[in-house]
């Protein structure tokens, strides 16, 4: 055993002989370029909405219950896919995110969601992820296009005035607070803060 | 007396003037309060009604003030109700208030006389009433009485419905006559005549307090019947075991508190049904006890055909289309292997639900620990297999045990105010009498006859056109003389272009079309009665839970507008026996001769048996003052005669006017909430435990019937299923709900609902225009993606309310061949981008 | 070729058809809800509207009368888990929202005693509570209400 080691280290410490250094420099760099970008390609991949929704967990339950809401079709038809609002747009946090979601893969392997009664079951747990992650970030995914500065609130409804300007620019709450089950149907909201 | 008069009168010259200091735009300082003070002025009469629309019989107060009616509130004396209202209850108030009431009898004239082709003209009762009665007497001349025929309603009130039976039945001897419940529960009721022998729920409402758990069975009880589900969300929110089970073949309102929610392909409830039997038997949970001593079993005709036009071939190729009802005796392990074959395998395949969730639902019923309540309404009875969907709910029911008893209870609702009241009760079906009887039996006519002293054989033996074959049978020239009250039969029938148009305008044809408002129906008739409605007359209605309730005319009708009572009395006084009657039968009742039809079905010395002096004192009661009898309480009391004694006793007519209503059977005074159970319902024999005394052995039928499919299905041409139906803003076809300006702005027109998905396949955007197409017609209504009704992919929910969108040029005139009812849940159809 | 004009023809032949039936059906006096088309022609389908959403209350037609719904309503759930409307509305909620506080009558059970919260037999608001369109209604309603009477009795007085 120690014998096949050595050899190994052998072949990787003795300098090249067939290929140049600039040969190995550069298409090193091209490799990398090639892993690099083939990786990162198979991020965005999984961060589409069709990746999403190939699982039938993610297509069943909470796709159907976007189709009906505003994210999805609205008057100026600009609407979120799943990534836009679940996934972090900074390369760290998507990264750690996508790491987080290895977990994803685990439950759709063992069914954890399989069926809509499970998911029913799980789904204040869930929805708990999505709101403390968003009330850590101060809502950092919805601002990425609701952005506060662009806010022409003489363009929105006397309710919608009166809350933005009490509560959102004096920075009180963060859009999540308020905003809980825009997209989706919400869990059972026994006791949580803000619903009766 | 002279002082008040005095006083009064100055106070109105204070405020007079306050008025017109306001109107002059100075500062009111001459009045003292801003607030109308004074008892005299600001006291209101409260009266109780039955609410207007639907089925649940809620009951509601009604203020009037100087002939208006001015506010409405739930009552909440009523158990019904207990206060609530839904919102079109709320807005009673101003239902009779469009400003296009119809006040005076429109003729179709041209240069002056009756012309088929010519313009609606103003004219007298008189000038109506006379080209009506020659109309029908020519026709009754030329063809007799077969080709007079009327369609009536569970509108009515018991009074109008039992006077138009008479009228129809007795007076002009045709059968002729149906009510548009046909389109509502006559699978109901052709489902509770074939396994109890006898009509309407054995449960009532307070079943809903004592179930553990309820299932919806296509019935979207949250928009039609929403203070009933007042009552189930109650339920299920105050006591957290409870469970709600929902099955439709798209999600609805219903489904927002559904603990089993389960969308099924059209047509396949039957199967689930037989599935939950299979599952009862096969994990051992008959009551068997129960199912010896009560049921026995029955093998129903397979492959009875689709109601169609009997060239149809769907009907020729039905090997029952003849015998649809037939059956033969099986046994228990016979009925075991026929559901055996409705595996949970099977049944999730065909129907498409969930396996856990069928097995989940089933558990509701198999569990002896659980108290289930099932309920449907047109889910279940616009089938074209709904007599058997009612037998295969039954069965689950009886095979264990959970019926009749506080909780376990299989209840079909009803649509209409008095569907079971008006249609059931007193019999108004083309093919029945009252009290449950049927114009086939000779002892059932005989016993009609001697109550309405009419000689025997007035009543004929033959069924009369039902609704759907009146709409074809005017279409074919073989019913000519048409009298349409309460409905709106021309927007709410099936096949509008193929049957019901044609039908009115053919030439042969004259039609009456009574209405308060201008409907479709009145567009399409060739004489327009104005019609008073709900508490501009005294009326009497029956709920779904066996409740009559009563009210009293509150305000005058507007105009020269009459109640269909009046209108019925008037035109028999038009008609002399000899017109009517053959020599033969006025040979047996001499005495008949040269009387009018209203002396002898009115005046018979018990229908004008109560003095107007009767009538609750602070009421008017306009037929009554102008007969000079009270005559709803003589229709009553004659009527309550069939059915006491008879298991369908009534109290006398004054209780209805003290009380929030009663369930029959009312003996000594007492109601009864759960029939055929001793202990609640006095006609069970003591010591029986349970006893279904409407079949003469006291047992109910368990009925084996099979899965068929329905009569049009999606295919290439037509892939898409259409389904209609209602909305909670809006009743039936909107004629008066519409005319509300706050129930018309929260629904204003109809649209399709419809799977995004299969939108953006067609290339549909929400809120487009697009044509809804059929084999039978097509209309124009917009696309609808979002809002309350989630269709699933495939089929799409167009309702029937809008008179400008009518969705039944597009459905199939397709019946049970049993009841006769129309199934509006289930035809083929594709959508156009217009 | 000839195809087409066939088919031209045809349906120029069934306008004309149909225009001679529909102008028979279109001279009645009898103003049912379609807008003066007649039953066998279809009407143009009204656009779907917004939702009103001004927040202007609208005042009652009498104090029994569930008040309609000043705002757009969109995307509000009311469902077992689970009542959007009562996270404004709710007692506890309407000091930060402003919202009116659901009626009084709403905490009062079957037996018509009064609960320690909204009870849930009034759950769906919906059921009585709407929201309106932005339309105008399709009939005048003459409903009168209880002020215009009295006024209407006084100006009566006067004369």
């Amino acid at each position: 055993m120690r014998k096949i080691l050595l050899r190994y280290w052998k072949v990787l410490s003795t300098p090249s002989v067939h290929y140049s250094l600039a040969f190995l420099t550069i298409g090193g760099f091209i490799a990398g370029v090639i892993f690099w970008g083939g990786f990162n390609t198979a991020l965005e991949v999984t961060n589409t909405e069709k990746f999403c929704i190939s699982c039938h967990e993610m297509k069943d339950n909470v796709f159907v219950e976007l189709q009906s809401t505003i994210h999805y079709s609205n008057r100026s038809g600009v609407r979120a896919t799943c990534p836009d609002c679940h996934v972090p747009h900074q390369w760290t946090d998507k990264i750690a995110r996508k790491m987080q979601a290895s977990k994803e893969v685990w439950g759709k392997i063992f069914g954890t969601i399989s069926t809509r009664e499970k998911f029913e079951e799980k789904r204040l747990e869930l929805a708990m992820h999505e709101w403390n992650r968003l009330k850590a970030n101060n809502s950092l995914e919805c601002r990425n296009c609701h952005s506060a500065e662009s806010m022409d609130i003489t363009r929105q409804s006397p309710r919608a005035v009166d809350a933005h300007q009490t509560f959102l620019f004096t920075g009180e709450k963060t859009c999540i607070d308020c905003h809980k089950g825009i997209a989706h149907h919400l869990p059972n909201m026994a006791g949580a803060p803000g619903w009766q | 007396m002279f002082n008040t008069k005095i006083s009064r009168r100055d106070a109105l010259k204070a405020q007079a003037a306050a008025v017109a200091i306001a109107a002059a735009g100075l500062p009111a300082s001459a009045l003292s309060q801003n607030l109308v003070t004074r008892a005299e002025e600001t006291e209101l009469k409260w009266s109780k009604a039955p609410c207007r629309f639907c089925g649940t019989g809620c009951s509601v107060m009604v203020a009037t003030k100087d002939n208006h009616i001015v506010a409405t509130h739930g009552d909440v004396q009523s158990p019904v109700n207990r206060g609530l209202n839904c919102v079109k209850g709320y807005f009673l108030s101003k239902i009779m208030y469009g400003r296009d009431r119809l006040t005076t009898p429109l003729l179709r004239k041209t240069n002056g006389v009756y012309d088929k082709n010519g313009e609606f003209t103003p004219v007298t009762w008189d000038e109506a009433f006379d080209v009506m009665a020659e109309k029908w007497k020519e026709t009754l001349r030329a063809k007799g009485p077969t080709a007079v025929g009327m369609f009536g309603s569970g509108q009515w009130t018991v009074f109008e419905g039992y006077a138009a039976s008479k009228l129809m039945k007795a007076g002009f001897r045709s059968n002729n006559l149906d009510p548009n419940a046909r389109h509502c529960m006559a699978s109901a009721v052709a489902g509770f005549m074939r396994t109890f022998g006898m009509d309407e729920p054995m449960g009532c409402y307070d079943d809903m307090e004592a179930a553990d758990a309820f299932v919806l069975w296509g019935s979207n009880m949250a928009e039609m019947h929403p203070i009933l589900w007042t009552r189930i969300t109650d339920r299920r929110l105050s006591a957290p075991h409870v469970k709600v089970a929902v099955l439709s073949t798209y999600e609805h309102r219903c489904f927002d508190l559904a603990d089993i929610p389960m969308v099924f392909t059209p047509q396949t409830d039957l199967a689930i049904l037989n599935y939950i039997a299979h599952h009862i038997i096969s994990t051992g949970r008959v009551n068997t006890g129960f199912v010896n001593a009560h049921t026995v079993f029955k093998l129903g005709n397979p492959d009875i055909g689709y109601g169609l036009r009997p060239d149809h071939p769907l009907e020729q190729a039905a090997a029952n289309a003849g015998d649809s009802n037939g059956a033969k005796d099986m046994t228990f392990e016979e009925y075991a292997t026929f559901v055996s074959d409705y595996t949970l395998d099977k049944v999730h395949e065909i129907s498409g639900v969930p396996k856990n969730r069928l097995e989940a639902m089933a558990e509701l019923y198999a569990d002896p620990a659980i108290k289930v309540t099932s309920f449907w309404t047109m889910g279940f009875n616009q089938h074209t297999r709904g007599v058997w969907a009612n037998n295969l709910v039954y069965n689950i029911h009886l095979l264990t045990g959970k019926i009749a008893e506080p909780g376990n209870s299989p209840f079909s609702l009803t649509g209409q105010p008095s569907a079971c009241g008006t249609a059931r009760e007193v019999g108004t079906f083309s093919h029945r009498l009252p009290a449950d009887m049927v114009v086939t039996n000779p002892d059932h006519r005989a016993t009609a006859e001697k109550i309405w002293k009419l000689p025997d054989g007035t009543i004929p033996d033959k069924v009369g056109y039902h609704a759907v074959q009146q709409n074809r049978m005017l279409k074919d020239g073989k019913l000519n003389a048409y009298w349409v009250q309460c409905n709106n039969n021309m927007q709410a029938a099936a096949n509008i272009n193929e049957e019901g148009l044609p039908g009115y305008r053919n030439p042969e044809n004259f039609i009456a079309v009574s209405d308060a408002y201008p409907t479709v129906t009145c567009e399409a008739a060739d004489l327009i009665l104005p019609t008073a409605m709900w508490v501009e007359k005294e009326g009497c209605y029956g709920n779904a839970e066996r409740r009559t309730h009563m009210w009293h005319q509150l305000v005058n009708a507007p105009g020269d507008a009459k109640s269909d009572l009046w209108q019925l009395m008037e035109f028999s006084k038009r008609f002399v026996m000899e017109d009517v009657w053959p020599e033969e039968l006025l040979a047996k009742q001499p005495d008949y001769r040269g009387k009018s039809l209203y002396d002898v079905l009115y005046r018979n010395g018990q229908v004008d048996a109560f003095p107007v002096s009767d009538i609750e004192a602070g009421y008017n009661n306009q037929e009554s003052e102008e007969c000079g009898f009270y005559i709803q309480k003589g229709l009553f009391e004659e009527y309550a005669s069939f059915g006491r004694g008879h298991a369908h006793d009534l109290a006398p007519f004054d209780a209805y006017h003290a009380t929030r209503g009663l369930r029959w059977p009312v003996v000594d005074g007492k109601e009864t909430r759960w029939r055929y159970r001793e202990g609640y319902d006095p006609y069970v024999t003591a010591g029986a435990g349970v006893e279904f005394y409407g079949h003469k052995d006291g047992k109910a039928r368990i009925f084996a019937l099979p899965f068929e499919p329905a009569a049009e299905s999606p295919d290439d041409e037509y892939p898409m299923w259409l389904c209609t139906g209602r909305v909670l803003e809006h009743w039936h076809s909107g004629s008066m709900t519409q005319r509300v300006p706050e129930l018309y702005r929260a629904f204003p027109d109809a649209v399709c609902f419809i799977h995004p998905d299969d939108a953006s396949e067609l290339g549909l955007r929400r809120g487009d225009e697009v044509r809804v197409i059929s084999r039978r017609g097509d209309m124009l209504t917009r696309v609808e993606t979002r809002g309350r009704n989630r269709p699933p992919r495939g089929l799409v929910f167009v309702p029937w309310f809008d008179a400008s969108q009518l969705i039944n040029k597009v459905t199939l005139d397709a019946t049970d061949p049993i009841s006769k009812q129309t199934d509006f849940k289930k035809c083929a159809i594709r959508l156009e981008k217009v | 070729m000839m195809k087409p004009i066939n088919k031209w023809l045809m349906m120029a032949c069934g306008l004309i058809v149909i225009g001679i039936a529909g102008a028979a059906w279109a001279a009645e006096p009898v103003a049912t809800l379609r807008g003066g088309v007649a039953i066998d022609r279809e009407t143009t389908p009204p656009r779907i509207t917004q939702f009103e959403d001004t927040d202007q209350k609208r005042p009652r037609n009498y104090p029994e009368q569930p008040p309609t719904i000043p705002h757009d309503i969109d995307g509000y759930r009311v469902d077992i888990n689970s009542n959007k409307c009562l996270s404004c509305h709710a007692r506890s909620r309407t000091g930060e929202s402003g919202a009116p506080m659901v009626s009084i009558t709403h905490f009062m059970d079957r037996e018509g005693q009064f609960r320690a919260a909204v009870s849930p037999r009034r759950y769906f608001c919906l059921q009585c509570h709407v929201p309106q369109h932005q339309t105008d209604p399709l009939v005048i309603n003459d409903f009168v209400d209880v002020d215009t009477l009295l006024l209407n009795d006084a100006r009566h007085g006067k004369e």
